[in-house]
């Protein structure tokens, strides 16, 4: 998810029992990791947990790889400012997890079996037997990721710094130092386990203090009249931000979700692909409770700041740690800054796996060489991805907050045509996918970059990431259609066999 | 069957990109667009669904009939927010504690999905997504195409 927290400078959090409580978070984190690292023996560890995850570990790991620290504070800073405009960013969810089943997750977790893959470009390259696709669809992945990972290291520096008052600098590098002690060591398989103790912090953080929220303002009836009695346009079905803005939000975060690559690679990594009978009822109901919080605060705030409770917050990223401070226990308010960790190392990891399979795995494979020990170059990877990380997140706020602006929609739009269709079409053409995944690469980066620099600014309510979607998306269907007498030719038969059954 | 979905699945992204392409026509967005995104989003999410789960050209009446229900209900709660008078004020009715408008959209596209679609997917895994024959078939293909790689292999290297 589109990390925002960017300007937050959260308030001092260092009370012992919130220190307490964010140290017992830690050791347990530092004790899955030990435990995983044991397991890990070769590269199929390191990258896909040796494809042997159960069910309820596979939804979890997902949900808390999908979910960042934007959910926590960026998000509810996002409800306050615009209102329901913002929950169509999560709104989506009701709907993804079924469709990315459908769509996606048997025939990714039987082009494993049938092939070994183990990342997303590994998939596209072999549905249209391409080199060029694969490493194309790499070098996006790996774009987007050092982005996501800087955003992200950013916003870990700054809990790290509001509980343990440790500065901003000495703060992402720790947070990066722990991240990656058991990234290095264990890879997805210490991430994955590490991630279910992460997620269910978060879900119970969520729920906890959504039912804090609901209380503080006397019921959702009563925080509604009070808002628009001062706001009408807040709760109105597009919030401040318009319909166009908001249906916008939909559609990237809806078609776009068969594109986040972090979240899709875990497919593979299911032990019985009969588990995934329950998987969207699972995984829709965790990341459903998880983002109570989002909207619960956000609101709340809003009401609260309508009602005369509380002043007006000087900045949106305040939402949350405000109103832990003011309206919960100290305990809750102790889960919850872990919780926020927790998501941001959760997508971290997540995010070092796919960028160092993409370095280590991927682009060698495009240029024809594949690396002999995968396990120990993805380890060295997993070290400079994120030295290179931090290192900009550290640098530069600006660079930081370019980097991250796009991750979601270059994830989207240079993945969904080529993946999650090409995997369901028999027609879609290599010349296609490469097309599509150029369109995605090339719009996204010079809209971002012009729209950055004020070069250009887009209508009102019209972002990048919905266009070069839509147009990756045009793009490969027209292309294809062009080359569609290529397109038989271009199907392995075991590949037909995975897209048949 | 799969035509007909792919069709609407590029329909669907035309339509949506029609949306895209009002928002920059001069004077701002027309009163169109919003209905053309909405349209296209639901639309393009729900033909995704059924591309993915239409079988050998085939799409179980179950799923056809899950998908088509779907689209109508979260495409007419959008077009119900965007057709009906805003009535958000001081004072305006609530519904389920949300403006009436508000909640219409929001309960039909962010709850309801949550209880028929992952049933549907699971009560349908069996003949429309997954079964053990299916799993079998796979992996006994699978290994005869892995035999005949390797017999190739071998008599090329016999050759």
């Amino acid at each position: 998810m589109a990390p925002f927290l960017l300007q937050a400078s959260l308030p001092p959090l260092t009370q012992p029992a919130i220190v307490g409580i964010a140290l017992v978070y830690f050791v347990v984190v530092a004790a899955i990791a030990t435990w995983a690292t044991r397991r890990t023996k070769n590269a199929s560890d390191f990258f896909v947990a040796g494809a042997g995850v159960g069910l309820f570990t596979l939804a979890i790991a997902k949900m808390a790889a999908t979910l960042s620290g934007f959910a926590f504070i960026g998000g509810p800073g996002l409800v306050y400012t615009i209102g329901i405009g913002a929950v169509f960013i999560i709104l989506p969810g009701a709907i993804t997890n079924a469709m990315g089943a459908w769509v996606l997750a048997k025939k990714m977790r039987l082009l494993g079996e049938v092939r070994g893959l183990m990342t997303v470009p590994d998939a596209i390259g072999a549905r249209y037997r391409s080199r060029a696709a694969q490493g194309l669809s790499a070098v996006a992945i790996l774009i987007a990721v050092v982005g996501y990972m800087a955003t992200n290291l950013l916003a870990l520096g700054l809990v790290i710094d509001a509980i343990f008052a440790t500065g901003l600098a000495p703060g992402i590098w720790i947070g990066t130092a722990i991240i990656l002690a058991y990234s290095v060591a264990g890879g997805i398989l210490a991430g994955i386990y590490t991630d279910v103790f992460q997620g269910t912090v978060m879900a119970c953080a969520s729920l906890v203090v959504f039912l804090f929220a609901l209380k503080s303002g006397g019921g959702m009836g009563q925080i509604s009249h009070t808002i628009m009695a001062a706001d009408a346009k807040y709760l109105g079905p597009w919030g401040e931000v318009g319909p166009i803005a908001a249906i916008s939000f939909f559609f990237v975060f809806g078609v776009g979700s068969l594109g986040q690559p972090h979240v899709v690679h875990k497919f593979y990594m299911l032990r019985d692909p009969r588990q995934l009978k329950w998987y969207p009822l699972l995984m829709t109901i965790a990341l459903a409770v998880t983002q109570l919080l989002y909207v619960g605060v956000g609101v709340a705030m809003k009401g609260l700041v309508s009602a005369g409770t509380i002043a007006p917050l000087g900045k949106a990223d305040q939402a949350t740690p405000q109103f832990l401070l003011h309206f919960t226990p100290v305990f809750v308010a102790g889960l919850v800054f872990s919780g926020v960790a927790a998501a941001i190392m959760a997508t971290v990891n997540s995010f070092i796996s796919v960028g160092a399979a993409a370095l280590t795995h991927d682009l060698p494979k495009a240029f024809g060489r594949p690396v002999k020990n995968e396990l120990l170059v993805g380890r060295l990877t997993t070290v400079a991805l994120a030295v290179v990380a931090a290192t900009v997140a550290q640098a530069s706020g600006t660079l930081v907050a370019f980097l991250g602006i796009f991750g979601w929609g270059l994830f989207g739009s240079t993945i969904v045509p080529a993946l999650a269709i090409g995997l369901n079409w028999e027609n879609a053409t290599r010349a296609g996918a490469i097309a599509s995944i150029a369109t995605g690469l090339g719009i996204t980066l010079a809209g971002e970059t012009l729209s950055y620099f004020k070069v250009y600014s887009l209508p009102t309510g019209v972002s990048i990431s919905g266009l070069s979607l839509i147009a990756s998306l045009l793009v490969f269907f027209g292309v294809s259609w062009l080359t569609r007498h290529r397109a038989a030719s271009e199907i392995d038969p075991d590949i037909q066999l995975v897209m048949e059954v | 069957m799969k035509r007909l979905v792919l069709a609407l699945v590029m329909l669907s992204c035309l339509t949506v990109g029609a949306g895209y392409a009002g928002a920059f026509l001069p004077g701002g967005a027309p009163a169109w667009a919003p209905w053309c995104m909405a349209i296209g989003t639901n639309g393009a999410l729900m033909s995704l669904m059924a591309l993915g789960a239409t079988r050998r050209g085939r799409l179980a009446p179950a799923l056809r009939w899950t998908f088509i229900g779907m689209f109508v209900l979260c495409a007419g709660a959008f077009a119900f927010a965007l057709g009906m008078p805003a009535a958000e004020g001081a004072g305006g009715a609530l519904l389920l504690g949300l403006p009436v408008r508000t909640a219409v959209l929001l309960y039909a596209v962010g709850v309801v999905p949550i209880v028929i679609l992952p049933f549907a997917y699971a009560l349908t895994f069996e003949t429309s997504t997954l079964s053990e024959d299916d799993l079998t078939q796979v992996r006994a293909a699978h290994q005869a195409l892995q035999r005949a790689v390797v017999e190739g292999r071998a008599q090329g290297g016999e050759a």
